[in-house]
């Protein structure tokens, strides 16, 4: 078994494509990710901050503080118009066009005197669907004016500071969340690891699989191999091998990646709350990860080498193992479903099991009586797996189709 | 020696749809079952070459292929020098050398490391593997490319390596399944200076194969068999007389 083990993970090492899905691709992947995402949405958020934006007032006339206040900010710079309140679309037509970056519209009922006049309306047109910091800049001046025309009306009606805050805010409801910022952040990006982790450790034994099984019988070695006088459980289990140290090896550089780059990367641009995220997760908690996915990855390898060992062809085989992919997806997503936890049924069940285990241990939640049905179930999958991978090899049906 | 008796091997056939006119009418088809083997008995004995003649289709590698293990019989017998190939393959499989024409090689490895997994699968340690493959590269002539990974060599290259691997342990009989199929002339004489090598050395060889002259040159004994069944068995000279002709005569003269 050895031998044949030993045998197929030199040749698997010497093959660039099978090398590049098992280490370079997980290796590369989550820099990619976690780089790509952080450096482009910060490069547009700081664009956009930088950037000075143009805008009109319509009925200017009637709000003459903020619109001397609005220019005056170095970030905005206002544009003559002729328009009219009633243009509707010409104003919409003004914004679309970008001549300006947004337009706001005074009614001629505008007055600062909230006694007498009430609550205003100023309409603000823009083009809200990318990045954009228009309200942002128009709320700043706006509370300004607000606070101050609030302040005088307080004073008018003579009322205290402390009821003024009762005014405005009768209740306050303050907020006291139980939840850490491990378990927030772990809520939200907890269900796409394992959807990561899963899909590139098939990946990375998907090839080594088509190649040991459907390729053996395209090149023709598979029936000198057949009748060499090992049996056929030991070069079930040599194949099988190599097939999960490829999938744990690439389990291993993901995880091993993820965790590596995490922290760099938010160290490196300073992204505090990724650091203390990533920081939080303990050692064992990624070993755990590590060891939950060693049976998941004897599913897969002995899926794919019962797969593989049935194709006439490399590319036969390629068709069976696209589905697999798909299939696999179904645990994940049944493991993302809101109300899904690592419970009852749930923890029983291979693949979704280890994906909400999975969350639970970047969260900081997990339950570690769950690992008990977690290992049993997944390795009793496994294990069965692996039987009929040798059931399957035995069969002249199978090998001389 | 190597000893066949009443050899029966029958496939059922998944799709009866997609057989061809041809394989309809076949008088193998029986039902659900092709029989594609239904009666063969040949021997061949130490130092012997035997000729394993067909034409297409008539059950040779199916033959060949119950001989090497690969398939189980139906029925019928098969020994290796008294053992049972059924009983006990896994010993009958350290007995048998097998090569087809068709067989292929790992192409990532070296020819020496190709030779040597095979030696390492049959139990051999690695002196005995190393002083195996200088023998061999002196009989073969294999120094210029075995130290190359296999995944560029010519068809001859790579026929020469598969024979060195198909007889890294010294097998007590060698199985040749159309082995020049698809060679060159030069690397034709080597397989048949080969065979003639392990005829010199007492090892009984089976060879099928569709080049009558290459028959004429190496083989003491002829068995012919179509439609799954032995139509001839003898040696050399009783097959020639068949027609008192040409050996293709003699074949024609076989089957019908």
């Amino acid at each position: 078994m050895w031998l044949v083990f030993k045998k197929e993970v030199i040749e698997l090492l010497r093959d660039r494509k099978t090398l590049f899905f098992m280490i370079a691709l997980p290796l590369l992947f989550f820099p990619i990710i976690f780089g790509g995402v952080f450096y482009f949405s910060g490069k547009a958020i700081q664009e956009a901050q930088e950037k000075t934006l143009k805008f009109a007032v319509v009925g200017g006339e009637f709000a003459p503080i903020l619109t001397k206040q609005l220019s005056a900010r170095d970030d905005l710079t206002i544009v003559k118009t002729s328009l009219s309140s009633d243009d509707e679309a010409g104003i919409k037509a003004f914004v679309k066009t970008e001549k300006v970056d947004f337009v706001l519209v005074v009614p001629s009922t505008f007055s600062n005197d909230v006694l007498s006049s009430g609550q205003q309306t100023i309409m603000l047109y823009l083009n809200d669907a990318g990045l954009n910091m228009v309200q942002r800049r128009v709320n700043e001046v706006v509370k300004e004016i607000e606070n101050t025309n609030q302040q005088s009306a307080f004073i008018s009606l003579g009322v205290s500071e402390a009821i003024q805050e009762g005014l405005l805010n009768p209740i306050v409801i303050e907020k006291v969340s139980i939840a850490d910022k491990r378990e927030d952040l772990g809520e939200k990006i907890g269900g796409f690891i394992p959807y990561l982790v899963f899909i590139l450790c098939l990946q990375g034994a998907m090839l080594p699989a088509t190649d040991i099984g459907a390729g053996e019988k395209e090149r023709g070695t598979l029936e000198t191999l057949l009748i060499t006088p090992i049996p056929r459980q030991d070069l079930v289990m040599g194949k099988f091998f190599t097939i999960a140290f490829a999938g744990v090896t690439s389990a291993m550089v993901t995880i091993g990646s993820m965790f590596v780059w995490g922290v760099l990367l938010a160290q490196g641009m300073a992204i505090k709350l990724i650091t203390e995220f990533m920081g939080a997760i303990s050692p064992i908690d990624f070993v755990l990860m590590f060891l939950m996915l060693v049976p998941v990855v004897a599913i897969f390898a002995s899926l794919l080498l019962s797969l593989s060992i049935y194709a006439r062809s490399f590319k036969e085989a390629q068709g069976y193992m696209t589905p697999l992919v798909f299939l696999t997806i179904i645990p994940i997503i049944i493991a993302l479903l809101p109300g899904i936890e690592l419970k009852g049924v749930y923890a029983w069940i291979p693949l979704t099991n280890v994906a909400l285990a999975m969350k639970e241990l970047i969260k900081g939640t997990m339950d570690y009586m769950a690992l008990i049905p977690i290992f049993v179930s997944t390795s009793v999958i496994a294990g069965l797996l692996i039987a009929f991978c040798v059931y399957w090899f035995k069969r002249e049906k199978v090998l001389f189709r | 020696m190597i000893e066949i008796s009443h050899l029966a091997k029958k496939f059922k056939v998944e799709n009866p749809k997609k057989l061809s006119e041809q394989e309809r009418k076949d008088p193998r088809l029986k039902g659900k079952f092709f029989h594609s083997v239904q009666d063969v008995n040949f021997m061949c004995d130490h130092g012997q070459v035997l000729g394993l003649l067909g034409p297409n289709g008539a059950g040779k590698t199916t033959t060949l292929r119950m001989l090497s293990t690969a398939l189980a019989p139906d029925g019928g017998s098969i020994k290796i020098n008294g053992v049972d190939v059924l009983k006990n393959p896994l010993v009958a499989r350290q007995k048998i050398g097998f090569l087809s024409g068709s067989t292929g090689l790992y192409g990532r490895l070296t020819g020496r490391e190709n030779i040597a997994y095979f030696g390492r699968l049959h139990g051999m340690s690695d002196t005995a593997i190393a002083n195996k493959i200088d023998e061999l590269t002196e009989l073969l002539d294999l120094s210029t490319f075995l130290e190359r990974r296999s995944e560029n060599f010519s068809t001859g290259m790579k026929q020469r390596i598969s024979i060195a691997r198909a007889v890294v342990h010294d097998p007590e009989v060698v199985i040749l399944d159309e082995p020049t199929t698809g060679l060159d002339i030069m690397a034709t004489q080597t397989v048949i200076e080969f065979i003639k090598g392990l005829k010199d050395k007492q090892v009984p060889v089976i060879f099928s194969t569709h080049h009558l002259d290459e028959v004429e040159q190496l083989c003491d004994t002829v068995t012919v068999i179509d439609e799954g069944r032995t139509k001839y068995n003898g040696d050399i000279e009783s097959f020639a007389g068949l027609s008192g002709k040409t050996l293709h005569d003699s074949f024609m003269v076989s089957i019908i």
